[in-house]
């Protein structure tokens, strides 16, 4: 660090999911998160509505006759107008159909810290793996918001998302395991051992597929499903209405597709070391936190003859926030 | 990620984790531990080996004799006395007073000191009968099939902290972990973190606990020992540099009465109750502690054993097995004494036959190969690769 710089370097950790922006900072010994949801809904410009909107604190921009209303809020704003919220990210990258979303996107962050010009510190991003069997380029995407978060001020480096996760949950494995992250448009699996990456891959079926399916079956809004979701909806106990029975299907359909994927990558890798000892696995991210989620995917795994001894299913002590704790530890290695 | 990058080996790896294990601060332990296996280290790694090491495999390349020496004919021509011919300590008798079954119900077993065996996880195998090998006379052996002794592992499995707290997590694990036991039919008992008893294997019936392995009592060797030693498992891992960690109170009381009762039962010797890495051998190296589990701090005095770590490795002076650097730098002191008194007594043998050490090891390595030739075809030597 130069003498000359008035605040000392700080290091964050940078979560940009489909689902959500969060932003982890260290605080003293402990870790602080602050969230935004990546969606947001257009209103029209009224004076009145800007004002509430002021009055309330809720972040927004106006963009010509539309007010676009950002972050947590959209959704109580998108329930209220019945219209679905817009999405800046789609299946874990910028969406190329939503011609606001790196605007968005950088207005997200800027909630979340609005000092990053002057304090210019060190973020790690994460970024997600590419989908399983496809050839999919994710440069663009990590590209861009390496840019923006540079024009923002801070000095971007990036990590896996998977890794981020091995890297919160695994110190006392040396960091070797298997972290996932079950998000909002994918569902994200990294190897590693000692540390390394070794294996890393994602499949398209996550929070968002659920939610849609769901929707498309019921009729209802995927917005709605999501809330729904978010409130209710757990793996124990009888089913006792319609959209329980329908949000359980399509959960149990991408737990057995991500147990599918990882026993196919896992079998086909050449590279995977000698490990020696079974290896646990640590679930993160939104879709997990509904209740019976781990026993879910714990009895489907055992199901699934996988070519690696597991010797742990577990939650994440904070889901919601590891990928972005993952992600400051990287960023603070690096200082 | 880097298509270059080369997962460490093994020795290397151990010697990562004993490292890593040194840093007690997380950031400080990752940061070591993407430094030394990040793709662009491949070639800094290597060049990374600690001054200890290097001097250490300094002395052994000076010092230690040479492995090539290896005459087929060497044995006849010379009629060479056999090793050991005489002098071999036999241990005398050391039979415990009389433990027996009190109550047989459908998920345990009590007996008379108060050891209780879990036993809905138990399983069968194929049924033990092995041969064993005299010392003083090559070609002679004899078919067994009453256990003869004891080996203590650690399951090197997943633990979580041992804390009020983890409660689930812990039942969770040792439940996780029993299944694969039992599928694997990986020890004949395993000690759970809690210190309970848990029946894997039959006692009648062969584990696949030790591989190959050598061990030797009196004029008797006995090798790969799956069939012939019972395999007390700790649900643990082995950190070295902190020896006193390895197993709770409860799991040392538990250790200390199953070994009672098997001693008990089968008239097993004190001598013979020894750890993984005592045991363990690799022919493909032609070295020792291919496992490494309890290679120190096993707590020997407190299951009202005789410190076994003294005796000298059966492995070098009855069959010419090594020992490299690294491991020598891993286990500073339990095994070390092991290793120099069983050189010492190599050493004197050879001088007592009139030949270089490096002439009477190649002697015994040929010996190792026609003993493992002349095993049985139905030989069990599958082992744990978890530990």
């Amino acid at each position: 660090m130069s003498k000359n710089q008035s605040h000392p370097q700080q290091a964050i950790g940078l979560d940009v999911g489909t689902s959500r922006v969060v932003m982890a900072r260290r605080s003293g010994e402990q870790y602080a998160f602050s969230s935004q949801l990546n969606a947001f809904v257009s209103v029209p410009f009224t004076r009145m509505t800007e004002n509430a909107l002021k009055r309330e604190n809720i972040p927004y921009t106006a963009h010509g006759t539309e007010l676009i209303v950002l972050g947590n809020e959209s959704t109580r704003f998108a329930d209220l107008l019945s219209v679905e919220t817009r999405r800046p990210m789609t299946a874990g990258t910028l969406n190329p159909g939503e011609k606001e979303s790196l605007s968005v996107i950088r207005s997200l962050i800027e909630t979340l810290n609005p000092n990053a010009a002057q304090e210019k510190p060190q973020v790690c991003f994460s970024v997600p793996s590419a989908p399983l069997g496809a050839d999919e380029n994710l440069t663009y995407h990590e590209a861009t918001l390496r840019q923006v978060l540079g024009e923002m001020g801070y000095q971007p480096r990036s990590i896996n998302e998977g890794l981020a996760v091995i890297y919160s949950e695994l110190e006392d494995t040396n960091y070797t395991g298997i972290g996932i992250s079950c998000g909002g448009g994918l569902c994200n699996v990294s190897l590693a051992y000692l540390s390394m990456p070794v294996l890393s891959f994602s499949i398209p079926k996550a929070g968002d597929f659920i939610d849609t399916s769901a929707a498309a079956v019921t009729g209802e809004l995927a917005t709605r499903i999501r809330l729904y979701k978010e409130e209710s909806f757990h793996f124990n106990g009888h089913f006792s209405d319609k959209l329980q029975q329908v949000l359980a299907v399509y959960y149990d359909d991408m737990i057995q597709a991500l147990a599918a994927a990882m026993k196919e990558a896992i079998g086909s890798s050449r590279r995977l070391p000698k490990i020696g000892r079974p290896v646990p696995v640590v679930l993160s991210g939104g879709t997990t936190l509904p209740q019976g989620f781990r026993e879910r995917f714990e009895k489907t795994l055992s199901e699934t003859e996988m070519p690696l001894t597991i010797s742990e299913i577990r939650i994440a002590a904070d889901p919601l926030h590891t990928t972005a704790k993952g992600a400051l530890v990287a960023a603070l290695t690096e200082m | 990620m880097d298509a270059q990058w080369k997962p460490p080996g093994r020795l290397e790896r151990r010697w990562l984790e004993w490292r890593a294990a040194r840093i007690r601060d997380p950031l400080a332990r990752l940061r070591y531990l993407r430094r030394t296996t990040s793709a662009g280290d491949v070639r800094r790694r290597g060049r990374r080996v600690p001054q200890g090491l290097l001097a250490v495999f300094l002395w052994a390349f000076l010092f230690a004799p040479g492995y090539t020496v290896s005459d087929p004919g060497l044995w006849r021509e010379r009629r060479l006395r056999l090793p050991f011919a005489a002098g071999i300590a036999v241990p005398a008798p050391d039979r415990i007073s009389n433990i027996w079954l009190v109550e047989s119900r459908k998920d345990s077993e009590t007996y008379s000191n108060g050891l209780r065996v879990e036993t809905q996880f138990g399983t069968a195998n194929e049924q033990r009968a092995y041969m064993i090998f005299d010392q003083t006379r090559p070609g002679i052996s004899e078919w067994r099939s009453q256990p003869a002794g004891i080996v203590y592992h650690t399951t090197e499995s997943h633990l979580a902290p041992f804390e009020e707290g983890q409660n689930m997590r812990l039942q969770r694990l040792g439940q996780w972990l029993l299944e694969y036991l039992r599928r694997n039919q990986s020890y004949h008992f395993l000690i759970d973190r809690f210190g309970r008893v848990h029946r894997v294997v039959r006692e009648t019936d062969a584990a696949n606990h030790t591989g190959k392995s050598v061990w030797a009592e009196g004029r008797w060797v006995y090798v790969n020992l799956n069939h012939s030693f019972f395999g007390v498992a700790f649900e643990s891992q082995t950190r070295p540099g902190q020896p006193g960690d390895v197993a709770n109170q409860a799991q040392i009381h538990a250790a200390r009465i199953l070994t009672d009762m098997l001693r008990s039962k089968y008239g097993i010797a004190a001598a013979n109750c020894v750890t993984h890495a005592q045991v363990s051998v690799s022919p493909a190296t032609m070295r020792i502690a291919n496992h490494t589990d309890w290679a120190e701090g096993f707590p020997f005095q407190e299951l009202g054993l005789p410190e076994n770590y003294a005796q000298p490795l059966p492995s070098m002076f009855v069959f010419g097995f090594g020992y490299d650097s690294v491991f020598l730098e891993l286990t500073p002191n339990s095994i070390r004494k092991s290793l120099t008194l069983a050189e010492d007594r190599m050493r004197l043998e050879a001088t007592a036959q009139g030949i270089s050490v490096a002439d009477y090891r190649a002697m015994l390595r040929k010996r190792y190969r026609e003993t493992v030739a002349a095993l049985p075809r139905t030989d069990n030597d599958k082992e744990n690769r978890d530990e």
